[in-house]
This record gives C-alpha cells, sequence and structure tokens, in this order.
C-alpha cells in the first residue's frame, strides 16, 4: 500500500502533447478511477504511473520518494493490462510465479503466495492449465492474480473488463469491488465506462483531451458537477443540456417559448447566455403547465421508461419515468424542472453555484 | 457575339491503355467459351474443377512425376544406355554397391568412397552451415526487431543477397577469395602473405559455409522477424511490470513464443543445406581434391560429367537422398502445424 503524487506530469509523443501538466495525489488505500472519452489521456497516465512510458515534464512520487526516472521494473507497482498480458506458453501456476521468481523468492514462498491468491480468486482447479484453456473471466482473473502475489504498493488496471460479456463485467465488477476491501490496496483503475467508475471509486478523475476537468468522489461529481463537460459524461442516461438566457437574477428563459425556469444565477447578468442542465430522472410531468415536450420515441425497460421528444428551440430531450410509461409517440407532455436539481452554466462552461 | 467553343472529346490515356489490354483478353474469352461450355455439357458443372487442374497437372506430371519414376526405374538397373528398355535390370545392385562400406564413419572403407565422402562433406557442411546461419538469422532479427536508426535500410540489405542467383553470389565471391582476389590484394598490400582460400581445404570449406550463410541468412532472417513481431507487445510490458531482466525476458518469454518459427527455420536449413550444389560447385568445384564435394554434386558428376556415365548408381544415389530430403520435409511439416495450431 502506498501513496501516489503526481506533479505538473506532462507527456509528449514528438509534436502531440497528451498530458498537460497533472497534478494528482492518491491516498493509501484508495480507489482511484480515471474516467474520460477515447483519446483523453487516461491510459498514458496510467502507463506513465507505470513507469512504461516517460514523462516529458513533471515528477512522479510514491510514498514520498521521487519515482519519476526509475523503470516500471523498479517501482514496485504492479499493472492487469486490457489483453491481460498473460505469458500463453506459461501454465496459469507460472504465469503467477512468474514475477516472483524475478525477484528471488524462495520457492516455499513462491507456492504459497501463488495459492492463496489462486484460492481468492477461485483458480486452484487451473493453475497447471495455459491461458488458452481458460475462458476470459478466468483469464482476467489469472491477470489480476499475477499482480496480487507481488504484493505491490498500487495496482494499475487499464480497462480491465473490456473484453469480457456484459454479464461477466458486472459480476468481475463486485469481485474486484470485493477484492479491493479485503486487500486493502491502493488501486488506479482506467476506463471509459463510467459505470463501473461510479460503483468502484472512492474517487474519479474525470479527464478531457489531457487535462483533469474534475476529481471528486461518484456522487460529488453527480450532484456537482464543476463544467459542461462532466455534467455531459456523467450520468445515464446523460444530463439534458439547454441553452437559454438569464431573464432576470433568479431566472432563465429557455427555448423559443420564453419558457421561465427558477434556477439559481449567481453574479450573471440578465441577457448573460447560459446552459441549464437538468438530469432525465430529476424531469417531472406536470398536468398542463412547465416546458412543452413533443414525444418521438418511448423506450420502455420494464421497471423504467424514457421519453425522447423536442421542445421548439430545444435540443433532444431525454426524460426517465418510474414504470411503464403508457405515452405515445406524437404525445404533448409538459415538464417540471425542480429548481433544486437544475445545474446552471456560464459561456465558457463553467457551473454557477451560489 | 461568340457561342462557345465547341472541344473535342478528351481521350483518358488510362483507359485507352487498358483498353489494349482488355480487347484481347475479351477475344480470347469469346473464343475459349463455346469449347469450355461444350466440354461441361458433357462431363457435367462439377467436374469443371478437374478440367482446370489439368494444365498444371500435366506440367507436373511431365517434369517431375515422370522423372521421379524414371529415376527410381534407373536405380535398379545397370549399364551405360540411356533407354530404361536397353537397361538390365540389377535389382538393389546399386544400393549394395552405394552401401558396401566396411565402417559408414570412414569413406576410405567403402567402395564408393566419393558418396560417402559426399555424405560426410554435406553432414560437416550442414552441420556448421545450420548452427551458424540459425545463430546469425536470430541475432540479426532481434537487432533488426529493435528501434535502431535506418531499420528498413539494414532490413533491405540483409535481404537483397537472397534475391540473387546463387551463381551470382559465388561467381561474385570467387572473384573476392580466389588466388589474385580482392581479399588477397588486400592482405598482400598490408604486408601479409596471399592465402589460399579456396585451395587449403579447411579454408576452402569455412568459406562455402560463409558464403552460403551470406547468401541465405537473410530468408531466415526474415521468418525469424516475422515471428518476433508477432509477439504482442504488452507482453514485453507485462514482462517489465514483472521486474524480469532482459536477458531473462529473451529466454522466458521471446525465444519460447518464438520456438515455432526457429524449428522452421532449422528444418528449412536442413533440407536446403542437404541440397546445396550450386554455389560450391562454382566457388570450389568440389575441390580441393574431394574435400568439398557434396552428395549433389556426386551425383551430378557420376551421371553426367564422369567419363564413364554411370545413371543407374547416380539415381540410387538420389533416391537414398530424396529418402533423407521427404524425412525432413515431413518434420518440417509436422512443425508448420503444430505452429498453426499453437
Amino acid at each position: 500500500m502506498a501513496q501516489l503524487e503526481l506533479s505538473g506530469v506532462r507527456k509528449s509523443f514528438g509534436a502531440t502533447h497528451v498530458l498537460h501538466g497533472i497534478d494528482l495525489a492518491v491516498a493509501d488505500g484508495e480507489f482511484v478511477v480515471f474516467v474520460g472519452p477515447s483519446g483523453c489521456g487516461k491510459s498514458t497516465l496510467l502507463r506513465v504511473i507505470a513507469g512504461l512510458e516517460g514523462v516529458t515534464g513533471g515528477s512522479i512520487a510514491i510514498d514520498g520518494s521521487d519515482v519519476t526516472g526509475l523503470p516500471a521494473s523498479e517501482r514496485g507497482l504492479a499493472m492487469v493490462f486490457q489483453s491481460y498480458a498473460l505469458y500463453p506458453h506459461m501454465s496459469v501456476y507460472k504465469n503467477m510465479a512468474f514475477a516472483l521468481e524475478n525477484m528471488g523468492f524462495k520457492r516455499d514462498e513462491i507456492d504459497q503466495r501463488v495459492r492463496r491468491a489462486a484460492g481468492m480468486l477461485r483458480l486452484t482447479d487451473y493453475l497447471e492449465r495455459k491461458p488458452k484453456a481458460l475462458s476470459g473471466g478466468q483469464r482476467q482473473r489469472v491477470a489480476i492474480g499475477r499482480a496480487i502475489v507481488r504484493d505491490p504498493k498500487i495496482f494499475l488496471f487499464d480497462e480491465p473488463l473490456s473484453n469480457l460479456d456484459a454479464e461477466l463485467r458486472v459480476a468481475t465488477r463486485k469481485e474486484l469491488a470485493g477484492l479491493h476491501a479485503e486487500l486493502g490496496g491502493t488501486m488506479i483503475y482506467v476506463t471509459h465506462d463510467q459505470v463501473e467508475a461510479m460503483t468502484l471509486a472512492d474517487r474519479i478523475v474525470v479527464l478531457q483531451a489531457g487535462r483533469i476537468e474534475q476529481i471528486g468522489t461518484p456522487l460529488d461529481l453527480y450532484n456537482r458537477p464543476d463544467n459542461l463537460f462532466v455534467a455531459g459524461f456523467i450520468g445515464s442516461p446523460r444530463m439534458n443540456l439547454l441553452p437559454g438566457t438569464v431573464a432576470r437574477q433568479g431566472i432563465v428563459r429557455l427555448g423559443e417559448g420564453g419558457h421561465e425556469i427558477a434556477c439559481e444565477t449567481g453574479a450573471l447578468t440578465a441577457g448573460a447566455t447560459v446552459t441549464l442542465g437538468v438530469r432525465p430522472e430529476h424531469l417531472a410531468l406536470s398536468e398542463t403547465t412547465g416546458l412543452p415536450l413533443a414525444v418521438e420515441l418511448v423506450e420502455r425497460l420494464g421497471g423504467e421508461s424514457y421519453l425522447y421528444g423536442s421542445s421548439p428551440g430545444l435540443p433532444q430531450i431525454t426524460l426517465k419515468l418510474d414504470g411503464q410509461s403508457g405515452h405515445q409517440r406524437g404525445d404533448t407532455v409538459f415538464l417540471a424542472l425542480p429548481s433544486a436539481q437544475l445545474h446552471l452554466f456560464d459561456e465558457t462552461g463553467r457551473a454557477i453555484r451560489s | 457575339m461568340t457561342g462557345p467553343t465547341p472541344t473535342a472529346p478528351r481521350r483518358d490515356d488510362g483507359a485507352g491503355a487498358s483498353d489494349l489490354i482488355a480487347a484481347p483478353l475479351a477475344l480470347l474469352s469469346r473464343l475459349i467459351d463455346w469449347p469450355m461450355r461444350a466440354i461441361q455439357r458433357v462431363i457435367g458443372e462439377r467436374r469443371m474443377a478437374y478440367v482446370f487442374l489439368l494444365p498444371n497437372l500435366a506440367f507436373f506430371g511431365l517434369f517431375v512425376f515422370v522423372p521421379l519414376i524414371i529415376n527410381v526405374v534407373f536405380s535398379v538397373t545397370g549399364g551405360a544406355a540411356l533407354f530404361p528398355s536397353q537397361r538390365p535390370y540389377v535389382g538393389a545392385g546399386q544400393y549394395a554397391y552405394l552401401f558396401d562400406c566396411g565402417s559408414f564413419l570412414d569413406p576410405n572403407s567403402c567402395r564408393e568412397d566419393h558418396f560417402w565422402r559426399g555424405v560426410s562433406n554435406t553432414a560437416r557442411f550442414t552441420l556448421f552451415q545450420v548452427t551458424a546461419m540459425v545463430l546469425f538469422s536470430l541475432v540479426t532479427a532481434v537487432v533488426l526487431n529493435m528501434r535502431i536508426r535506418a531499420r528498413g535500410f539494414f532490413r533491405a540489405v540483409y535481404f537483397f543477397p537472397v534475391l540473387l542467383s546463387p551463381v551470382v553470389v559465388a561467381l561474385t565471391w570467387k572473384w573476392i577469395l580466389q588466388r589474385d582476389g580482392l581479399l588477397n590484394a588486400g592482405i598482400t598490400s598490408l604486408g601479409g602473405e596471399r592465402i589460399l582460400f579456396l585451395v587449403d581445404p579447411s579454408w576452402a570449406m569455412f568459406w562455402i559455409v560463409f558464403v552460403s550463410i551470406w547468401a541465405h541468412m537473410g530468408f531466415y532472417t526474415l521468418i525469424l522477424l516475422a515471428g518476433l513481431q508477432a509477439i504482442p507487445a504488452d507482453l514485453y510490458e507485462a514482462a517489465e511490470m514483472d521486474a524480469t531482466p532482459r536477458w531473462r525476458t529473451f529466454w522466458r518469454i521471446t525465444l519460447p513464443l518464438l520456438w515455432p518459427n526457429m524449428i522452421v527455420v532449422i528444418v528449412l536449413a536442413l533440407i536446403k543445406g542437404v541440397q546445396t550444389f550450386d554455389e560450391v560447385f562454382v566457388l570450389t568445384g568440389g575441390g580441393p581434391g574431394t574435400a568439398t564435394l557434396m552428395v549433389v554434386h556426386y551425383i551430378y558428376e557420376t551421371a553426367f560429367s564422369n567419363q564413364v556415365q554411370n545413371f543407374g548408381l547416380a539415381a540410387a544415389a538420389s533416391v537414398v537422398l530424396g529418402v533423407v530430403l521427404f524425412a525432413l520435409t515431413l518434420a518440417q511439416l509436422a512443425a508448420s502445424s503444430r505452429k498453426g495450431a499453437a
């Protein structure tokens, strides 16, 4: 277990700048998830921490010691790769024992560690098998086992569930959460799947174009997004982002109909261009007043329904309802926007808070 | 007022060129259309595949299968006549003559000592050549797989000799190695004594092995390079995270994963080594004496070059060589199929 501190970490590949000065502190035993769209630099950041890529600038410290110049082999970290990266010619046992042999552990100690990890990961019956004789989920567990046996300072996970099918992904996600609770190690996990991020993380780091957009607990990011990017990225279905203008203090005007919504406008003056954010699950139906919505599509999932529709002058709006909605395409409904659950962003995309 | 100037239709040169090819082809296809339809009507659509295979099969039969049979027939006949009908049947006599040895390890104790000298030379040549070639090819492939400057240039340079005819290779090296060749010119200009590279028996064997490696290494390097590039990069990253020293990464990760390619390279090099003829023939002519006489060279001389042309004995030696090559080919096929299954 260890602490990690990144200070102004920059990484460029030739003229392409991938990371633009990342500052981050990860506490001992914390589970931190890097999340962001493809190409945002999250995997590069993980590889930089691992030592598989050098930095262009800045520093990396583990437990207070600068490891920026150390090769991956000397940082004491373990990584679980997206492709599992199991040695195909070695048995499960050999795969898990290989790093320990490199480190000069005695045979008894190696055997004890491998069998303990195999027991935790339900791999004891497969120790003599080669990776090709295992299922995807079993291979993933071997990759995790290979990391566990080393008792590393920090576990690094690079999109470890992305090659699994949906059902197995959910099961393995739960196993990972249980493993973190059991081992208590510091873990850094990269994913583009926000559900994985929300369910696993103590803290989430949202990245975009090589910069940190926001760091916080999953519910922090959900309840109080700092900017439009985080607001749109966290939450599924994504938050409705509606362009409007400040009519007067505490009132925002939306769409062609000039529908007025009560909302905290901070120090913004009348006429300021804003974006109003409201999550699909926070919209409610109103009888005859509110923002009109022409229903274009209804998705009924059994326990919940999604209505997709449009309102004059506004982009498509998504509404989440409990149960099985009776609405049909072509219906017009009215939406109530509860002011306590609205998010307002200024022209630059920054959240307006009181 | 002037109207728009009429323009002549533009001729597309590319289309013109393709017309030049397409028109005769279209004519040809019309010409063969009728007979093909007629054949199909007679034999049915399913058997048409054999019609398409027939030209190649006929060619293969005429130039490979028939000579193979004739060779076996010659190997059980004697005399100097060319036509099998005029050759007396001797059964396994030619083979008995070939294998009439006091000790197979001592060519002097054999009745046909040149054959066994050829076998001995070929075995020594193949052992040295294959061992050295596989090692050099492996090292070269590993280096060419690294991120080195001008990698593409070096890859082309190492492959280039493969494209040359063996006779061109041998003549070039003969020009370098002969008594008044380039190498001796260099040695004498530095005050040294001329060395008879192609006349001294131990030097002659060294140089035919060297030239053979120089000529063929690029091909085997290419196979090994392809194998190295097929090893996923993330395995090396995992090894790095596992604190694996570089030499151990090579022994425990690279070599085992490259082994199927290595087997193919070894067996192919063995087959090629046993068949060696042209480079040695041009470079040393099998000499000095019989110091570099190879089996294939012996077969050629026995059949065509000696004053008494002994087709039967040469054919028997060919059959023996063919059996060895067949065994090696089976080994290569087995290795390839294991590689495919891996």
